[in-house]
């Protein structure tokens, strides 16, 4: 016989290695974590990028840039909602924001008066004419103008499209709407223009004149414009929808596995903001006790809705790619005989500060932005359900109020604008609350009663006729396993008792919900919540509800 | 967070970076494979032991001992390190990160397009504003591509004017110098003047004899060489009409050319009216133009009506002297929402000299060419009078792309009675368009159906 030394070791040893495997718990302390600190790091040595217009197209029309792996957003907490950042701060989908601040969005003051401001540099980016100005305090802006045939279009769409933008949760920068009166214009002694040959020569009055050419006049002679301030600290370029930045070390998440970055397929479908692309994004680096971290901008609005910033938003715009192969080919094979569905579509005549913008056509699952875009790409139905909560969060007064802020002066321009936005928005809850088991906001009280809500009936885009089916279970955190599961309970409305043996005692507990709907099978795809006792009570710490995640 | 589901911390340990120098493993995976190699230690080990030979066993057991030190010497430290709050997983996350940045890096193409793009260079060849841009494209119909430098500075003299100016050559010897003032915005934008000059060579221009009965095999070439000069006015009566007059002096003269067959080899002044003395002619014009196009560059409705008027006047013998009238019909239909157009062209030309005199050869209206009769050589067919027609289906195949299929006929005549719609020349053809709404960049057509056999079409801007 051999000596029993040798087994006594290997069953030490896998015990300890056994312990080390579990060391991570599934919920941390901390779950979930309602910010996410990602200023911690400096980031001060990142450095400016410059996008091409032409390169981004090729690359995401023929390319498929980053990482294209079908897995859950990278950046959300265990209640798959997600946390404070550079990216985002929760807004309308955590509170109740007042007409006035949803209005207001992120600017400091109600109105401007630009007289005088001396004109810099004119605007040398984008298709929109306009200069940069700066105010007596030595800030620096951007005007840009409506187009002649399209008087207060773009500037319209570019305040409606940053408060919604902002009350959203991203940062955007401030803008107004503002009247240049073109016998107050000053230019400054050193303000710029570059030629044509790409040479940097004094501004004069003749480039003011001839870009105000290109923009509509007022009748009272003046010109209605977008003035934007640039945000604090310094530009550092744009972000890409997909990767990380390589010099910001608190950049961690691909963005491609963002569910902000996804989510805004949602938003910018609702708008009609096919235009939303990494470079009309924007980085900026700001300095906090002596060190740098970027904050991320969205960025110009100014041809969301019926605007294509220049003329009325394309047919295109929002139905198909710039280049869609599928689309091409059968036209370009049947001479012409196929037809694609959106060029069929009419446009109300509902002013020219409308453009082109309409919602029965509209469908939320097809739209698409000008070429791919590698977070749309991968969004989930998990990140859209998510966004569309937020933008159930906009009531029809709130969307009319946002409206208003663009002071159209078409009679029914902002009727209309309005009326399409609330269309395209029940149109989008409809679309995506209805995706998902649509379980929301669980909390189990002390006396053991559980509540939820269903986003979609509360939303009123499904009736009223679910029932649930719960299965309760102890939960191991150590481990991530549920253990002792109950069998299961129908409930017809969203309340149950939770069993008291899997109560007693426990830490974490778990409960299986599944929604029985006539109209949706799809949601008896299980909400798996955890729930984590607390001195109060129990504390909802997880949610996930993605067909992925289900166990 | 993914922060629960995914992404935990993705760094290699020391034992997942030794192991990787012998296979791929990813971080995380070394202790997992040390476990394995234990599990099959421990398996052999029993194995050993039930065969009996235990010492074999035991040295099995001792393997498997190893393996299980070396994993938990380095789980225990992972162990003590494992972070214990979500906050502190990501922190560690980024702390890693921040030992390894490094700054964004563009490839060449990315740099080469954004350097394209900031320089303007597609605007300067497409579409110039001002300042010096290379000038790309067809100088006259023949010429073949040629390419110079341009020149163009707006706002002279108080921001009323406009000047240009281009020297351009082609691989076929044309060549010509342009040079424009032009003053676009008079009385508040309702009128306009320009002064301009010319001075060009082209040096092998098609002739193939006069009438619709001239012979393919009669091909012959001259050289055309002019200098221009004249003004413009003309009044705004609404935005799409306009009235101008203008006046040149032109000082056209033929010579030889380039080409191996030249015209005076095969055809006389009586054949070739012209050949033989040139003169200075005064060009008085007159053009009444209505235009609704839209939108202008590549119309998709609307429609163009011109009516023309010109007066040569022989300077040197009263022999050449002649009047044209032309009238210029485009319109354009749209069908479903401008994704679709029938575009349709009609050209009638009519000149007359007066008794004893005759409209030179070289002046004289020519059907044939990439922009007419496109199944046709250059300047095919030539006369006094001409008609033209075009017709075209456009479909947009997707926004830069449009499909085009075509039908061109027509015909030249020496009298204006026989300028009907019997023994019209034709072709047709399919091509693509290459442009945006401000323009035809580019043209690739194929025309077929012709008396001429097939051609093939590679043309800067559109067709009319």
């Amino acid at each position: 016989m051999f000596s029993r030394a040798p087994f006594v070791v290997v069953a030490l040893f896998m015990a300890l290695a056994q312990d080390s495997r579990s060391a991570v718990p599934r919920f941390f302390p901390d779950d979930p974590i309602k910010t996410d600190n990602d200023t911690a790091f400096d980031a001060s040595r990142a450095v400016p990028i410059e996008g091409s217009n032409g390169y981004d197209f090729a690359e995401h029309t023929f390319g498929k840039p980053g990482d294209r792996r079908d897995i859950r957003a990278v950046n959300v907490n265990t209640m798959d909602e997600v946390p404070d950042s550079s990216w985002f701060t929760n807004r309308i989908g955590v509170r109740a924001m007042s007409l006035a601040e949803i209005v207001r969005g992120p600017n400091e003051l109600d109105t401007i008066n630009i007289d005088g401001w001396p004109i810099i540099q004119e605007k040398s980016t984008g298709i929109t004419p306009g200069f940069r100005v700066v105010d007596p305090e030595g800030r620096l802006y951007q005007i840009k103008f409506d187009p002649p045939g399209n008087p207060e279009m773009g500037s319209g769409a570019e305040v409606i499209g940053a408060a919604i933008y902002h009350a959203l949760g991203y940062n955007v920068v401030q803008g107004y709407i503002v009247d240049l009166d073109p016998a107050k214009i000053v230019i400054a002694d050193s303000a710029t223009t570059v030629d044509m040959s790409g040479r940097r020569r004094p501004l004069r009055r003749g480039d003011i004149d001839r870009l105000l050419d290109r923009a509509a006049r007022q009748s009272n002679g003046k010109y209605r414009a977008t003035l934007s301030r640039f945000a604090d600290g310094k530009p550092l370029g744009y972000f890409k929808y997909y990767g990380t930045r390589p010099d910001d070390p608190n950049d961690i998440h691909p963005h491609e596995h963002r569910r902000e970055l996804r989510g805004n397929r949602v938003f910018a479908a609702w708008l009609n903001h096919d235009d939303s692309r990494g470079l009309n994004s924007l980085d900026m680096l700001e300095s906090t006790a002596g060190r740098g971290f970027i904050r991320h901008y969205m960025f110009d609005f100014g041809s969301i809705m019926g605007s294509g910033s220049v003329f009325a938003q394309v047919p295109r715009a929002g139905n198909e790619y710039i280049l869609e192969w599928a689309p091409a080919l059968k036209t370009l094979a049947t001479l012409g005989l196929y037809v694609r569905p959106w060029i069929l579509v009419d446009y109300p005549d509902a002013g020219r500060a409308v453009g082109r913008f309409e919602a029965d056509f509209f469908d939320p699952l097809q739209w698409r932005p000008e070429y791919p875009n590698p977070a749309f790409d991968l969004m989930r139905p998990d990140d859209a359900f998510w966004a569309a909560r937020l933008v159930s969060r906009f009531s029809d007064a709130a969307i009319r109020a946002v409206v208003a802020k663009a002071g159209y002066s078409e009679p029914g321009a902002a009727e209309y604008i309005a009326s399409t936005l609330i269309k395209r928005r029940d149109k989008v809850l409809r679309a995506w609350l209805t995706q998902v088991n649509p379980v929301v906001e669980p909390r189990l009280g002390a006396d053991g009663t559980l509540t939820w809500a269903n986003a979609a009936i509360e939303a009123d885009v499904a009736s009223p006729s679910a029932s649930y089916v719960l299965t309760w279970a102890r939960f191991d955190n150590a481990t991530g396993t549920s253990v002792a599961a109950t069998e299961n309970v129908r409930v017809s409305s969203p309340r149950a008792d939770a069993p008291s043996s899997i109560l007693q005692g426990a830490e974490f507990i778990t409960v299986s919900i599944r929604t029985i709907h006539p109209d949706y099978p799809g949601w008896n795809a299980p909400a798996n919540v955890y729930l984590r006792r607390v001195l109060a009570g129990w504390e909802a710490v997880g949610l996930d509800r993605a067909p992925a995640d289900t166990p | 967070m993914a922060l629960e589901s995914g992404f935990p911390t993705s760094q290699k340990s020391w034992l997942d970076r030794a192991l990787s120098l012998f296979t791929d493993v990813r971080a995380g995976e070394g202790p997992s494979a040390l476990l394995l190699t234990a599990n099959i230690f421990c398996l052999l080990a029993f194995k050993r032991a039930a065969e009996g030979t235990s010492e074999r066993a035991a040295w099995m057991l001792r393997g498997a001992a190893v393996c299980l030190a070396i994993h938990t010497l380095t789980a225990v430290p992972l162990l003590a390190q494992e972070p214990t709050t979500r906050a502190e997983a990501l922190r560690r996350e980024r702390e890693a990160k921040s030992t390894r940045l490094t700054p964004p890096e563009s490839g060449r193409l990315e740099r080469t397009l954004l350097a394209l793009e900031n320089g303007r260079l597609f605007e300067r060849i497409l579409n110039p504003a001002e300042g010096f841009f290379p000038k790309v494209g067809n100088i006259t119909t023949g010429s073949g591509f040629s390419f110079g430098p341009a020149y163009r500075k707006r706002g002279l003299f108080g921001d009323e004017s406009d000047f240009s100016v281009f020297a351009a050559g082609s691989f076929s010897r044309y060549w010509m110098l342009d040079a424009k003032l032009t003053l676009p915005r008079l009385a508040g934008d309702r009128m306009f003047a320009d002064l301009h000059g010319r001075r060009y060579d082209f040096p092998q221009e098609d002739f193939f004899g006069l009438g619709p009965d001239s012979r393919r095999e009669d091909d012959v070439t001259y050289g055309l060489r002019s200098t221009q000069v004249g003004g413009t006015a003309g009044i705004r009566l609404r935005p799409w009409l306009g009235l101008s007059g203008s006046v040149d002096y032109l000082t056209p003269r033929i010579h030889p050319g380039d080409g191996s067959r030249p015209i005076n080899a095969l055809f006389s002044p009586v054949d070739a009216p012209g050949l033989d003395v040139q003169p200075d002619f005064i060009r008085y014009e007159v053009l009444t133009d209505l235009n609704y196009r839209q939108p202008l560059g590549n119309p998709r409705r609307g429609g163009r009506y011109a009516l023309l008027f010109q007066l040569f006047d022989d300077r040197n013998g009263n022999q050449d002297s002649f009047q044209r009238f032309e009238l210029d019909v485009q319109q354009y239909i749209s069908i479903l929402k401008e994704r679709r157009v029938l575009a349709l062209h009609a050209l009638a030309s009519v000149s007359d000299a007066g008794e004893g005199q005759a409209v030179p050869f070289y002046l004289q209206r020519t059907l044939g060419g990439p922009d007419d009769l496109r199944g046709f050589r250059h300047f095919r067919f030539r006369d006094q009078h001409l008609l033209l027609l075009q017709a075209e289906y456009r479909w947009e195949i997707f926004t830069a792309v449009d499909g085009a299929i075509f039908y061109d006929t027509g015909k030249v005549a020496s009298r204006r009675e026989d300028l009907d719609l019997r023994n019209l020349e034709s072709d047709y053809g399919i091509g693509f368009r290459f442009g945006t709404s401000n323009g035809v960049f580019l043209r690739v057509e194929g025309a077929f159906g012709s008396s001429a056999g097939k051609h093939f079409i590679l043309r800067f801007g559109n067709v009319f």
